[in-house]
């Protein structure tokens, strides 16, 4: 290895550094260190004068690794990976530290955050000198498409794609298009027909020349990596027809929550009582009637069926307050001099239109009352022959603080929208992780929100978590647009921080192929030996520190590097305890 | 393995010499059997405490690099183990750190999960058979009617024995398997081309698992740590496939697999491979990913199944890994 010449420069970020650590401190404790050629501050590392200083300095001092010391590296890394290359080194050869987020706006105490900036900066000298060049490294793009679930979501991201000239393929479990939305009436907050809005992107779909839809089908056996994935479809045919494609968009939605666990409101006992969703197809079939055929004079609306409910799920399910007030609305519209009960926990009312059509709908004659759903959920019980109606709801009502009877002939559940239970499958099948609630984990929850962890694999729609239908439409456009720009392309870029395995070290354990979550690791049984597929790694690290042989190296975070770099942290001030 | 070794002319100087020991090195030695003969006349004997009357002065009294190969084997214990050992690096060409106590700290090597202060404590006054009402403690020296008698100092720490002087091969094992002995003494006798100074001698690049015949797949998980006599071990899966824990996939290989071979799990003696510096830190952080648990409790409960992890993961190694010692304040 070429004797490490270290440049290192210490950015005051305008204020934001300078003002909590002493930047000139920190430069002159670590420019005497072993092969720190120089260090240096500026006011903004990386502005176009800041970048020009290192590329300057590499090229007049001869430096061969390059160390700035600044935010976070998730914001500025990729800036001065690419500053060293255009002075012609490595990108990995460059290390940063976080003297900002982790130093500066964390402390008040300046003597104490600039003995720390020094102990970060430390540490990076000590790691960046067992720094190693990688080589970027690319794959092709096959320009066919995946899409798994032939919902909204699943429909819109397949025509953007096929519009664009490319090939889609579009797997639905079932045995028709269209999803949850093919089985409302009317879509919140403008009470237009959801028939007219699905019906005629059904059928543009089913037309489309660079569609290939598979009803009744699921994929298994999905196989190889962004840009070359292929997959068998099984579609009750005895020869499953094996796909290739590049991309994956999955569309797979969610499923109604089953209320009949929640004895209170005795679903399944009370013919009744019925769930958002069957009260779509009542409200569909043009006519509200209870089971008994006779039109109900009371109806109560009960919210957070399920949702955020210390025993069920937590989470909101977001749509169905607007949902609720689309029913009340349509409700009234067809009986005039029905009594129509809104029994909520809290009204929830973003998204565009929203809040306007609560306050429109409160002008349509509804008696809203609250519940806590923390402390007692209301309580659906039969009527006597006595009572005028067929129903009962018992419920402490909140503002008023009284308990109350609620008379009812038909009470809607807004049921809360969980996972499919098939989900764990999906998951496996195509690498994707789940969240707690069972939900496909987005890249990054702001700034990456439609790709996944693993690449050419992207999440759409209600799978990723409940949502209406603009927020589910802009995803699958979102993932549309980032799958065409890789077809256009040709090509896409593929992690550099691999893991690799040294087959003079791997004694076969095997204790790595389970612990990748990416199945990037198999076992070759002519070697004896444990194989990472470089282009399905993600350069995680799991299988590095897994290995207890030390066959396996992580890319960029070598034993060697991270020891070097804990040692660099508790060399300068821990000295001093 | 030739059965007469070559007589270089001059014999070699040979000395072995045990710091802090349990004497299974110098046997180890004696284990050769008929081959001890083939060493003998290939070597002249020099210095050896458990086989022969030679006092420490003679030695001290040998010009420097005199002996040629001098194999060290036990910890640096006490401040006697740490003259010797520098003595015996002045006088010697090769020393050897022979086995795992001299490599990586081994059983005595334990001690640094506690102090001196501690284990006196113990050792004066607490233990069950133990009258001391005046808490008298060792003297590093004593007066008797002959004269001032000079007493070894026990460390605070036990130390490896290149932590002390510079060393120039490691053979690990405890013992060191004497076949592995032979191999490498008969590269020295014959003039053959030595490794690179630092390196581990007698051993494989390879751990255990590579030599292991027990049947393995990826197939680790564990739900319940076993120790080995509260299974029925099928003598065919992997140990670690059964839920005990076996040292093999981060030790060394070169003793030929003994311990599993008699259906006994590997417990680290022969250190790590060479691609990995700290076998407790990679063994630890293996089972780590073999626990199958749904919650931290879950994964609470199951480490909890691990008898004494400390001495099982760091049982031959504690002084020479990152940890080295446990910080007592």
């Amino acid at each position: 290895m070429e004797e490490p010449r270290i440049g290192v420069y210490i950015c005051w970020c305008g204020n934001n550094i300078a003002k909590m650590v002493d930047v000139e401190a920190v430069a002159a404790e670590v420019g005497n260190l072993p092969n720190v050629v120089l260090a240096k501050t500026y006011k903004y590392m990386c502005s176009d004068p800041g970048q020009d200083l290192i590329i300057k300095d590499i090229r007049g001092h001869h430096l061969n690794r390059v160390i700035v010391a600044a935010c976070s590296p998730r914001i500025h890394e990729l800036t001065f990976r690419n500053a060293v290359e255009k002075a012609g080194i490595n990108p990995y050869l460059f290390e940063m530290a976080n003297i900002r987020e982790q130093d500066s706006w964390v402390h008040t105490d300046r003597s104490e955050a600039t003995k720390k900036a020094i102990d970060l900066v430390n540490a990076a000298i000590h790691r960046v000198r067992f720094h190693e060049p990688l080589q970027k490294r690319s794959v092709t793009v096959d320009p066919a498409t995946l899409v798994i679930g032939g919902g909204i979501s699943g429909m819109v991201a397949a025509l953007e794609i096929a519009n664009a000239g490319k090939q889609v393929y579009l797997v639905e479990k079932t045995d028709r298009l269209g999803g949850h939305v093919a089985r409302f009436d009317l879509t919140f907050p403008h009470l237009s027909s959801a028939k007219q809005m699905i019906h005629p992107i059904i059928q543009r779909v089913e037309n489309h020349p660079n569609i290939d839809v598979f009803k009744q089908s699921v994929i298994r056996d999905v196989s190889g990596y962004i840009g070359n994935f292929k997959a068998l479809v099984q579609n009750g045919q005895p020869e499953p027809l094996e796909l290739k494609f590049g991309n994956i968009i999955a569309a797979t939605g969610l499923k109604s929550f089953d209320p009949s666990k929640i004895e209170e409101y005795g679903y399944g006992k009370f013919p009744d009582v019925v769930t958002s969703m069957e009260f779509e197809e009542i409200l569909a079939s043009g006519k509200v009637l209870t089971k008994h055929g006779k039109e109900p004079r009371n109806i109560a609306i009960i919210h957070c069926v399920g949702s955020r409910s210390k025993v069920y799920h937590e989470y909101c399910s977001r749509t169905c307050c607007m949902v609720a007030l689309k029913f009340v609305n349509q409700i009234r519209a067809g009986l005039p001099e029905c009594n129509i009960f809104e029994i909520y926990a809290d009204m929830r009312a973003y998204g565009k239109g929203c809040e306007e059509f609560y306050a429109e709908s409160t002008h349509r004659q509804i008696i809203f009352l609250m519940f806590d759903q923390q402390e007692k959920l209301p309580v659906i019980r039969q009527a006597e022959k006595t009572d005028d109606c067929n129903m009962l709801i018992e419920m402490d009502e909140k503002l008023s603080g009284e308990s109350i009877e609620v008379p009812v002939d038909m009470v809607v559940l807004m049921v809360n929208m969980e996972a499919h239970d098939d989900v764990k499958d999906v998951v496996h099948a195509i690498g994707v992780s789940l969240c707690g609630n069972q939900f496909f984990i987005e890249k990054h929850p702001k700034l990456d929100p439609v790709a996944t962890t693993t690449g050419g694999v992207y999440i759409v729609g209600t799978c990723q978590g409940p949502k209406d239908i603009p927020d589910s439409v802009a995803q699958a456009r979102a993932a549309a647009a980032r799958i065409l720009a890789t077809i256009a392309q040709g090509s896409v870029a593929v992690e550099v921080t691999t893991a690799f395995v040294n087959e003079e070290f791997c004694c076969g354990c095997q204790t790595c192929i389970r612990v990748c979550p990416y199945t990037a690791i198999s076992f070759k049984e002519d070697k004896k030996s444990s194989e990472v597929n470089e282009v399905l790694c993600k350069g995680c690290g799991t299988c590095g520190s897994a290995c207890p042989s030390g066959a396996i190296t992580s890319k960029h975070f070598t034993d060697r590097q991270i020891l070097s770099e804990i040692e660099g942290i508790m060399s300068m001030s821990y000295k001093e305890i | 393995m030739p059965s007469d070794l070559p007589i270089p002319k001059p014999k070699l100087k040979l000395a072995i010499y045990w710091g802090a020991a349990c004497g299974g090195c110098c046997v180890s030695v004696l284990d050769t059997h008929e081959k001890l003969l083939d060493i003998v006349a290939a070597a002249d004997l020099v210095f050896w405490p458990i086989a022969m009357d030679i006092k420490y002065k003679d030695v001290e009294a040998f010009p420097d690099k005199s002996i040629d190969v001098t194999l060290f084997n036990g910890a640096v214990r006490n401040s006697e183990n740490k003259r010797m050992a520098q003595v015996l690096r002045s006088k010697s060409k090769i020393l050897v750190a022979y086995g795992a106590c001299a490599y990586m700290g081994g059983i005595p090597g334990l001690a640094n999960f506690h102090n001196r202060d501690e284990i006196f404590k113990r050792v004066y006054d607490e233990t069950e058979s133990t009258v001391n009402p005046e808490k008298i403690r060792p003297q590093t020296e004593y007066t008797v009617k002959e004269g001032k008698l000079d007493i070894p100092e026990m460390f605070n720490d036990v130390y490896t024995l290149n932590q002390v002087v510079e060393v120039d091969y490691f053979i690990p094992g405890c013992p060191p398997q004497s076949e592995r002995l032979l191999e490498v003494f008969t590269a020295i006798a014959t003039g053959a081309q030595l490794p690179p100074k630092g390196s581990v001698v007698g051993a494989n690049e390879k751990t255990n698992c590579d030599e292991c015949k027990r049947k393995k797949t990826d197939n680790k998980v564990i739900k319940k740590f076993y120790r080995p006599w509260e299974i029925q071990d099928d003598k065919e899966t992997c140990f670690l496939e059964q839920g005990v824990i076996c040292m093999g996939p981060a030790t060394r290989g070169g003793c030929g697999v003994r311990c599993v071979t008699g259906n006994s799990p590997c417990r680290g003696c022969y250190g790590p491979p060479a691609a990995a510096s700290d076998p407790g830190a990679k063994m630890m952080s293996a089972i780590g990913t073999m626990i199958d648990a749904d919650s931290p409790e879950e994964i609470d409960k199951i480490i909890g199944t691990i008898v004494d992890p400390a001495g099982l993961f760091y049982r031959f190694s504690l002084p020479s890994s990152i940890l080295g010692r446990k910080i007592i304040l």
